[in-house]
């Protein structure tokens, strides 16, 4: 008898009895669990159920009208989106791609320090900047890169004129990506280091015993240990791809410098929330979201087939 | 023996002093700016537009920039209101957090895996700005400060987190407790909690950072400058450079003479990093406690 005939019969009889007897036992923890399920429900499921809104005409008091494939259309046939989905990947790879390795190189030389109050030292400075909001930072690299500020000042010593770096169309990409690297290089080496610290030690002494250098013990011992680590990271940063880290764009940006970090979410912002014009700025997320979705699925793809390392 | 660097792990060698150097540096350029930020908020109005941007102690020094900042019409109410809705909000974040991480790590659970599933299809899929605005604008929140507070009541991500600390709990005490005829609830708050306290403060910490760096939605959900909170009114004085609003107040026009208003700009950030501040030493106990401590290998 295969099992999948043995729960038939009497034993599924069973099984309804069970379910019965754990409700009634346990209904308690399905209350509590209720608001939770319902916030979910409110906050999740109906925004992904608005989400049909792309292919839809908005009408406030009166049910959408249906619309087909017109707001796509209209986005790809918009000049405008071209420049704005090359600068969300173009601003993607510096911050995902470019930016990427630091991170490693920020751990490893972290956990090469000998000096344990030195590296706790840094290890408190770096982790600081993770925790301040997006408009804090903003203010702070607004400060440093104005006129009268540290970055012009240090560029001045070596016979730079003084500019205001936020409003440089030729810096502005950059400045995200360098800005970027100074609120995280701290936060998000910490899953390297703590990968690196997690090496068994007898690995380093078979290391020792075979005369092996520093740059050796890098290379065949901390690189091979943190590839797991890192093949994760990577796709989940291809996650971020599509979105190339709004908050930060949205409140780096000025006038001067607009056109040139205009991504896809500040493409909807400006035309959903600020202009009212739902349907298309949904049909930019819809595309966003659909793309970032295949990036990642790829990915993850690719990496378990290359080194066996996924994301689930 | 100088093959034997690895289990002596000599300190003071030149390498050693040059990667030390470096790593300082690189701290440094984290920290001067926060400190220079600060530094310029407290000095002199007479003397603070003239201060170096590397410069980390006060020019001459005045609270003059705080006084302004804290009687200004605007950002008192947006200060009391960021607090309001970070304190409610990181409430209703632990209660809904725990209960649910509670439920979800019960053993036997019927659903379980159904429900794990969809939490986990939630945490992948983001629907985006506008579905997610009409959503909030059909249920009648557009313009609450409830909004805010209800739209990042669960976070899953941290949910999964509680979730691990919660089975960390021996499942020996729980099992006891319920044959001593201790209920849900009763195991929740006076077994699994106080054994939890350690990780519930980690993820309250995070909530409350979150909660308090909150801008977008605030200011797309509330409309009305009276409720709106400290980090909306931060942008538009700083993103937006506005300082028509700091000008238009009464307090300013007293001082517009001698005001220095990048300082007053900077005053307002310090009021906003103030409470990150507070908190930071307790995320360093609590959750970088061991990342602190490693690295004692070999």
């Amino acid at each position: 008898m295969s099992p999948s005939e043995r729960i038939s019969g009497a034993d599924r009889l069973n099984h309804r009895k069970r379910i019965r007897i754990q409700l009634r036992r346990d209904w308690i923890l399905y209350v509590i669990l209720f608001p939770t399920l319902l916030y979910f429900f409110l906050f999740r499921v109906l925004p992904i159920f608005n989400m049909r809104l792309a292919f839809y005409t908005y009408k406030a008091k009166a049910l959408w009208e249906w619309a087909g494939l017109k707001y796509f259309n209209q986005i790809f046939s918009t000049p405008q989106f071209k420049t704005i989905l090359g600068n969300t990947l173009v601003i993607s790879l510096m911050k995902y791609i470019l930016l990427f390795p630091f991170f490693v190189l920020f751990a490893i030389l972290l956990s090469e320090m000998r000096m344990q109050r030195c590296r706790k030292a840094v290890q408190i400075i770096s982790y600081l900047p993770h925790f301040l909001g997006w408009v804090v930072i903003a203010g702070i690299w607004i400060n440093i890169l104005s006129f009268e500020g540290a970055f012009s000042e240090l560029l001045s010593y070596f016979g730079a004129a003084k500019q205001n770096h936020m409003t440089n169309k030729g810096e502005i990409r950059w400045i995200l990506m360098i800005s970027e690297g100074w609120r995280s290089l701290g936060w998000d080496s910490i899953i390297y280091f703590t990968t690196i610290i997690g090496i068994s030690p007898a690995l380093y002494e078979a290391a020792d015993i075979d005369g092996a250098s520093r740059f050796q013990v890098i290379r065949y011992i901390v690189l091979p240990a943190l590839l797991a680590p890192m093949s994760t990271m990577f796709i989940l940063n291809l996650g971020y791809f599509m979105s190339a880290g709004f908050d930060q764009v949205l409140n780096f940006s000025n006038n001067a410098v607009q056109n040139n970090i205009d991504i896809l979410d500040t493409y909807i912002y400006r035309i959903g929330i600020q202009k009212g014009q739902y349907s298309l700025a949904s049909a930019v997320g819809l595309f966003k979201g659909v793309v970032g979705m295949i990036l990642v699925l790829l990915t993850h793809v690719i990496s378990k087939r290359l080194t066996g390392e996924g994301v689930w | 023996m100088k093959k034997a660097s690895y289990q002596v792990k000599r300190k003071y060698t030149p390498g050693q002093f040059i990667l030390t150097g470096i790593m300082l540096l690189l701290a440094l350029t984290m920290l001067v700016p926060l400190l220079n930020i600060i530094a310029n908020s407290f000095s002199d109005p007479k003397l603070s537009p003239y201060m170096s941007g590397l410069r980390v102690i006060p020019a001459g020094f005045s609270l003059l920039n705080y006084q302004i900042t804290l009687s200004n019409t605007t950002i008192m109410p947006a200060l009391w209101n960021s607090v309001k809705i970070t304190v409610i909000g990181v409430a209703l974040n632990i209660l809904l957090t725990t209960t649910a991480a509670y439920v979800l790590t019960r053993p036997g659970l019927m659903f379980k895996k159904g429900i794990m599933v969809f939490l986990i299809i939630m945490m992948l899929f983001d629907p985006g700005t506008v579905p997610e605005y009409l959503t909030i604008k059909d249920i009648g929140l557009l313009g609450s400060q409830w909004s805010v507070i209800l739209v990042t009541a669960v976070s899953v991500y941290y949910l999964i987190i509680m979730m691990r600390y919660f089975q960390a709990v021996p499942q020996e005490i729980c099992e006891s407790a319920r044959i001593d005829g201790a209920g849900h609830m009763r195991l929740l708050f006076s077994i699994i909690i106080p054994l939890a306290k350690a990780g519930i403060a980690t993820i309250t910490m995070f909530y409350a950072v979150v909660r308090w760096n909150e801008y977008f939605r605030a200011g797309i959900y509330i409309t009305k400058m009276s409720q709106t909170t400290l980090q909306v009114v931060l942008r538009q004085y700083v993103v937006n450079n506005d300082t028509a609003t700091m000008v238009g107040d009464r307090n300013i026009r007293n001082y517009v003479n001698i005001v220095d208003f990048n300082a007053l700009k900077n005053a307002t950030i310090v009021i906003a990093m103030v409470p990150i501040l507070l908190i930071y030493p307790f995320v360093l106990k609590y959750y970088t406690k061991d990342v602190l401590a490693g690295g004692v290998k070999g």
